[in-house]
């Protein structure tokens, strides 16, 4: 089963990514760059019926790694696209603009690890405080607990 | 300090509030009011409004988000005004101590607006029924 969604989506995507894996048989590691990740990402879930479990990000030290995992379910089968944006150009295209369910995610990754999503619809913090102090994030290796102190939080914002 | 004995003599009301906890002292303290241990009888009892409150029941490691809401509370309270450091997070915000979130512990953030608050702790995670009507009991007695 898994051979043809590899043969499948080599066809259909062959030109947009660097490489692909199938490190077992229900699994599919796709590695593409962050310019065409969401078009790859869209693709998937639009035109491949699979279905959003989640996105992750992670820091690499040279820059974060970004992870859709998509669910197709009726083939039994989860596909991940990986792309690595660099700590000199940490943007890439929101795919939370044309699709939604990816909308809270991006927000997420956006105050945790700093990414910038380009075209997101509504860029609110989610689960950091208001006052927490811009341009920080928490969730970078290089991040330590004594960066962010009472006196750097603004509690004007907190809406008191 | 007549007017501390006699304001502190008859039922104690309290205001539960929870700064960022687990939810987990939340469900203890509603033990507290079961019959088994049914501290209503002490006339302990649990009011919705800061400004009924003789004592402030407060859970919870104290967070960025909550720090501004819990001097508000506290400062709706009428003085004096019993507070109750509640489970290892209040004491001392336990395991989210280095946490980027924390801000407390609740004693710090307490004392910096009010030097002189009344505080109790009552540590354990969640703490036993008992301890905490011991608790409450004991800060009765040290005001």
């Amino acid at each position: 089963m898994s051979k043809e969604v590899m043969k499948d989506l080599k066809k259909k995507l062959g030109k947009k990514i660097i490489d692909m894996v199938q490190p077992r048989s229900n699994r599919i590691y796709i590695r593409v760059e962050p310019e065409k990740a969401p078009g790859v990402v869209e693709y998937l879930f639009s035109k491949y019926k699979c279905k959003l479990c989640t996105a992750t990000g992670i820091d690499m030290r040279e820059g974060i790694e970004m992870i859709y995992h998509l669910a197709r379910e009726d083939k039994n089968i989860l596909i991940n696209v990986k792309t690595l944006i660099p700590y000199s150009k940490l943007e890439m295209d929101s795919i939370g603009k044309k699709i939604p369910a990816f909308r809270w995610i991006e927000r997420e990754i956006n105050e945790m690890l700093g990414v910038e999503f380009k075209g997101h619809p509504d860029m609110r913090r989610l689960l950091l405080a208001d006052s927490f102090p811009k341009g920080k994030y928490p969730l970078r290796k290089d991040f330590k607990h004594s960066d962010v102190t009472d006196e750097d939080y603004d509690y004007e914002r907190s809406g008191i | 300090m007549d007017i501390l004995k006699k304001s502190f003599k008859k039922s104690i009301w309290v205001f539960h509030l929870s700064t960022a906890a687990c939810n987990n002292c939340d469900i203890e303290v509603l033990e507290l009011l079961t019959p088994k241990y049914d501290v209503e009888r002490f006339g302990i009892k649990l009011v919705g409004s800061p400004r009924h409150a003789d004592a402030l029941l407060v859970c919870g490691s104290v967070n960025a988000h909550a720090k501004p809401r819990l001097l508000e509370v506290y400062r709706q309270t009428s003085k004096p005004c019993l507070v109750v450091a509640f489970g290892s997070c209040g004491c001392s915000s336990g395991i989210f101590r280095d946490s980027y979130s924390i801000v407390g512990p609740l004693d710090k953030v307490l004392k910096e607006v009010d030097p002189d608050a009344k505080i109790v702790y009552i540590p354990g995670c969640p703490p036993k029924p008992e301890a905490m009507i011991e608790g409450i009991v004991m800060g009765l007695g040290a005001i």
